[in-house]
């Protein structure tokens, strides 16, 4: 059964057949403006930016990007109201004291702190996103290959890309046999049907373990995992647009900085 | 078929760890280019004889041998082994082991110390024989059972071995994907391949099988040819097993007075051609139907439909995946796909043409069976192998001559 999980979504994007090393160049360089920004207008451009790639040309899905971004905005927003009455600095905007030993303030300083944070986060996360919506691991494993990262800790990665959507199948079958037996009907029973599937899940993934190993000898394992060396070439018409964005967004970076 | 002993057992026993014997005294061997079959209940003892034959398992006494030299557990022996036995597992979720369909096809061959540009030719010529080209990028995860089971299978032919160990091949699959299977085995054995299947399916074995082994509680009851095997009761009834319908229908037909020939009927072939001599003496259409034989690796864009057209009324049906595959591209349809051969000769002895559609190497495989029924039989079918130039068909050629 085809899951409707990120790596299929990057399995299906328009944005699959571009080089992965362009893709990259996109992604880990609008990051690295969103995190160098001393203001919010650089993160919140590269954002807006990447997500209409992403839904009109990408053609991804808004619903699922919409439930994408909501992890990361509903952390990121817990953080931020924390943030808004710890930093300081500046005129006090809101100030709340019901108490005499409770005086929550929020400045100026803060909330321009906790805007920039914010949209660091959205820039950044919608960076990341890019990346994952668009390039399949597969091709990511290929990429490191090419980077010089150790050959043994990509196999490594491999086996557990490749085991994560058995272990997570499984977990998911035993997981609907229970609820169809009520076993999530009381907090309790929740708690013990939990400990049973994390206890089922451990001795399928052990035995899955054991599995591997014959599997792997009954092909002569010899110590090689081969990879896949098929990458799509660097292409300007992809290269160009990306360079464009990323030095107009270093500009906009540049006219922050210095305008003050 | 090479009549020379590929595989054997002596006596062989094993027991699991802290449990009852699983395998209690076994003997029995295999010919080079047979399809045996290793038919059983649960729990038998089947998997666990099948894992003896690639070392996976070390019996506790007695012997295996292969091509008769006894197997070493030594590492290097045993990568020698597994080189010539291929084993498929039951799930192939256990045995596909990396995140692309071509990089695990090409684990076997990379493994083997082979080179680059020989990996890829191993890998294309296996996913080719499987019907999984284009699949090379796919993570098996978005696969169907069926293609992942295919998958599996390309995994092991890419290391080309001498014999393809299978436990419970069709274990999952739906009927088409059953079909499609036991034809893709048939077709690896027709070019040279040993064949050895476990199932509790006697359906599945007792037509496919050149000989079927009983197997329960860990001791052979019977082996024998199929129709032998499966045709006693009580041996059947100790294997928990059921006795094939053709075969229980061809015993309850010679109790009444039908004329059941020595060697049962295993197809419904055979069957009709007991019936309808014991009805009216014959089972031939005066006028005879023809066979006409496409080869799809010969075959130019449209010229499969061009051969669909070639007489009115035709029928037609594909042997093989790629045949299939083929003919879905020119959106030909087909009537048959599976033992097709045989239901190609049921139409011709009711006067009606039909055409099949295959790959070179099965070609040969349909004059040799059309001709084999006709000696068994005495009804003469013709055959008329079809060419790409759009020549007239040339009538009854043989394999070589093709």
């Amino acid at each position: 059964m085809i899951e409707t999980n990120l790596d299929s979504v990057a399995q299906q994007s328009t944005f699959r057949h571009i080089n992965t090393g362009t893709k990259l160049i996109l992604a880990l360089g609008s990051l690295i403006l969103c995190l160098l920004s001393p203001s919010p207008v650089v993160p919140l451009i590269s954002g807006i930016i990447l997500s209409f790639v992403l839904i009109i040309p990408g053609r991804t899905s808004p619903f699922l990007y919409g439930e994408l971004l909501l992890g990361p905005a509903v952390f990121a927003i817990m953080s931020v109201i924390v943030l808004l009455f710890m930093l300081g600095g500046g005129e006090v905007i809101w100030r709340f004291n019901p108490m005499p030993w409770i005086n929550l303030t929020i400045t100026y300083g803060s909330l321009r702190e906790s805007t920039l944070v914010l949209c660091r986060v959205f820039g950044c996360s919608i960076s990341l996103f890019f990346i994952a919506l668009t390039t399949p691991m597969t091709d990511l494993f290929n990429s490191m290959k090419r980077i010089g990262i150790p050959i043994e800790l990509i196999d490594l990665m491999m086996i557990i890309y490749r085991y994560i959507f058995i272990v997570s199948a499984q977990a998911v079958e035993i997981w609907q046999a229970q609820v169809m037996r009520l076993g999530y009907g009381r907090p309790m029973e929740a708690i013990r049907s939990f400990s049973m599937l994390c206890g089922m899940l451990f001795i399928s993934s052990w035995n899955a373990g054991e599995d591997l190993i014959h599997a792997m000898d009954c092909r002569c394992y010899n110590g090689i995992f081969p990879s896949l060396d098929i990458a799509e070439p660097v292409q300007m018409r992809s290269l160009i647009p990306v360079l464009l964005y990323l030095s107009g967004l270093t500009g906009v970076l540049l006219m922050m900085t210095t305008g003050g | 078929m090479n009549s020379k002993i590929i595989l054997e057992a002596r006596d062989v026993r094993y027991r699991y760890p802290g449990d009852q014997e699983a395998i209690k005294g076994i003997s029995f061997h295999m010919r080079r280019g047979e399809k045996i079959a290793l038919v059983g209940p649960n729990g038998a003892g089947k998997s666990t004889l099948l894992q003896m034959f690639n070392g996976m398992i070390r019996p506790t006494s007695g012997t295996i041998l292969v091509n008769n030299d006894p197997i070493l557990y030594d590492s290097t022996s045993l990568r020698q082994l597994r080189k010539r036995v291929g084993y498929v597992l039951q799930n192939p979720d256990r045995q596909i082991i990396a995140p692309t369909v071509y990089q695990d096809v090409a684990f076997g061959p990379a493994n083997l110390g082979y080179d680059e540009q020989t990996i890829r030719s191993a890998v294309a010529t296996s996913l080719r024989h499987v019907g999984l080209i284009g699949f090379e990028r796919r993570p098996p995860h978005q696969l169907s059972g069926g293609e992942k089971k295919r998958v599996a299978i390309a995994g092991v032919l890419a290391m080309n071995p001498d014999v393809l160990v299978f436990d419970e091949p069709t274990s999952g699959l739906d009927p088409s994907g059953s079909e499609d299977l036991m034809e893709l085995l048939d077709e690896l054995n027709h070019e040279g391949k040993t064949i050895v299947i476990s199932t509790h399916d006697v359906e599945l074995a007792y037509p496919w099988a050149d000989r079927a082994i009983l197997l329960t509680d860990g001791q052979i009851i019977r082996e024998d040819v199929p129709d032998v095997a499966f045709g006693n009761p009580r041996h059947v009834r100790m294997a928990h097993l059921s006795v094939p319908t053709l075969l229980e229908l061809s015993v309850e037909l010679g109790k009444r007075g039908f004329t059941i020939p020595a060697r049962k009927p295993r197809s419904v072939l055979d069957m009709v051609h007991v019936i309808e001599n014991h009805l009216h003496g014959t089972c031939v259409h005066p006028s005879p139907g023809t066979i006409l034989v496409g080869n799809v690796d010969e075959a130019d864009t449209g010229t499969l439909s061009a051969w669909a057209k070639a007489r009115p009324g035709l029928v037609i049906g594909a042997m093989g995946t790629r045949a299939k595959q083929c003919a879905a591209q020119e959106q030909i349809a087909l009537e048959f796909t599976y033992g097709v051969i045989d239901k190609c000769i049921l139409r011709a002895l009711r006067g009606q043409d039909s055409l099949i559609l295959t790959t070179g190497s099965m070609v040969g495989r349909v004059t040799i069976r059309v001709e084999a029924y006709g000696r068994e039989s005495g009804n003469a079918i013709s055959v008329e192998i079809l060419s790409s130039a759009n020549q007239p068909p040339v009538s009854g050629q043989t394999d070589d001559e093709v």
